[in-house]
């Protein structure tokens, strides 16, 4: 196999690359910024899918919200009682949550309400907590969270306006973790008590209810269950949420098909440019090769090799500035598709996935194509008697 | 080989190298280690909210990120539906009789 790589027919391709020069140079630019554009794209989406399914399993199994008039409104704690006394439901929790608007900066605060004194909590606030410990008067917030309420000159505590219109002093007592920006950044996460103050909600009510169940198989026959005791309530199992998950990646999706296809149409531009022959200089240089006692199967060769090398050199380089745009810069302009424009946007920074199925699906989107798109031409031109190119 | 073969080899092995140290490197500091994993999953549960903070599209999705005015959803906390016409009071089908 290795006496068949003629190693001269290789120089001559280089040769050839270097002597046109500025063409050259204007495809593996072009070819170079496509491949890093489209490898970008991909690798953001699966970091992102990757995100989000390493806790898909931790969500709720079901989940269950009252409704009013379409409305999602406050559900009666003692359902809880009820959804007991459905078979192989394990356990029931009224949860209390919802958003605070913050004016001031124009954003809004994601605010969960725990039991503070269960053990459960403690030991996993232990693990996502820098310092600090939960009671009635204090809060954990996400990074984000405390940038926006530095600015404000909240460094220690914040005010927030109850339902009634007065103001409720919460102290600040650590901030989440790091490595748990992309989840925890608008975060508040306070004892049940405090939230209900804030957020006006009486004791006897809740947010909504989180239903466990001890068999993972039964989610969709309690879910259906839960539904004919509570007519009225929207019951949403993990599976929705998966579902949801999915939704989202159509939308994001979408605005990258957009750029994708715009990446891949300017890629056929040059494709079909090249495809719709050769110029004279390059009939008349296959003409002249042919005429010294080249073969086609020689001209070919050369071909091959000369747009391999060139493809390559662009494929390579577009992975490496891939990689780094996404991975060490962390996507400039790209991420603004994801975070939007909100104050309170996480660091967009993204966890490393090798995903090699990218690699090959960009690799065999451009190489083998820009090869294809050479070797026909000149194929063209080199089943052709040598005296008749010439002329 | 002449001088160009030469450099052309050199410079693929320089990118083959880059790639190799670059996806090394990545690996070693970029990518979700256990203890970080361990950590995203003790929050999703304690909190038991989906979505990252910057996902703003989607049904049965908290939406976090959504605080600009043009947000009809912004000020309502609750999982809601996809269609954002879901709270209008004519529904398509109505508005189309007439």
């Amino acid at each position: 196999m290795s006496s068949k790589i003629n190693i001269h027919l290789i120089e001559y391709a280089l040769g050839s690359i270097l002597r046109q020069g500025y063409k050259s140079l204007f495809i593996t630019i072009v070819f170079t910024l496509l491949t890093a554009l489209l490898t970008s794209i991909f690798f953001i989406t699966n970091s992102i899918k990757h995100e989000l399914n390493t806790t898909v399993d931790a969500l709720p199994q079901i989940i269950v919200q009252n409704t009013k008039a379409s409305r999602i409104a406050e559900i009666d704690i003692n359902a809880t009682d009820k959804l007991l006394e459905i078979a192989g439901v394990h356990s029931a929790n009224a949860r209390v949550w919802g958003y605070y608007y913050f004016q001031n900066a124009g954003v809004n605060f994601t605010l969960i309400g725990i039991d503070e004194f269960e053990e459960q909590y403690s030991s996993t606030l232990d693990g996502i907590i820098k310092k600090g410990e939960l009671d009635n008067s204090g809060m954990f917030i996400g990074a984000g969270v405390r940038e926006i309420m530095n600015a404000s000159y909240y460094k220690d505590y914040f005010n927030f306006i109850k339902a009634d219109g007065t103001i409720k002093k919460v102290m600040i007592k650590g901030v989440f973790d790091s490595d748990i920006e992309l989840e925890s950044n608008d975060m508040i996460v306070m004892s049940k008590e405090t939230l209900r103050e804030i957020f006006g909600i009486e004791e006897s009510k809740a947010t909504d209810i989180v239903v466990k169940v001890a068999n993972i198989e039964e989610i969709e026959t309690v879910a259906l269950k839960v539904e004919q005791m509570f007519p009225n309530a929207r019951v949403i199992t993990n599976d929705d949420m998966k579902l949801s998950y999915e939704n989202i990646f159509n939308y994001k999706s979408g605005i990258f098909l957009a750029l994708f296809v715009i990446a891949i149409f300017t890629f056929f531009i040059i494709i079909y440019d090249k495809m719709s022959g050769l110029s004279s200089e390059q009939k008349r240089e296959v003409g002249i090769l042919k005429a010294i006692g080249w073969r086609v199967e020689d001209v070919l060769k050369e071909k091959f090799y000369e747009s391999l090398i060139l493809s390559l050199f662009a494929y390579m380089l577009g992975v490496i500035l891939a990689l780094a745009y996404v991975y060490i810069f962390n996507a400039p302009l790209l991420r603004d598709i994801f975070i939007g424009y909100s104050d309170l946007k996480p660091a967009f920074e993204i966890s490393f996935i090798l995903d090699f199925q990218t690699l090959f699906l960009v690799f065999f989107l451009s190489v083998p194509i820009y090869v294809a798109a050479t070797i026909i031409p000149s194929w063209k031109v080199a089943t052709l008697e040598a005296d008749d190119v010439i002329r | 080989m002449n001088k160009k073969s030469k450099l052309t080899f050199y410079l693929f092995s320089l990118f083959s190298a880059v790639l190799v140290v670059e996806i090394a490197y990545l690996s070693s500091s970029k990518s979700m280690t256990t203890d970080t994993k361990e950590k995203k999953v003790l929050f999703v549960s304690l909190t038991g909210l989906p979505d990252l903070a910057f996902s703003s599209n989607s049904s049965y999705i908290r939406h976090r990120s959504l605080s600009m005015a043009s947000d009809i959803y912004s000020l309502d906390g609750c999982l809601r539906e996809y269609d954002s016409a879901t709270y209008a009071i004519a529904n398509s089908k109505i508005a189309s009789k007439n």
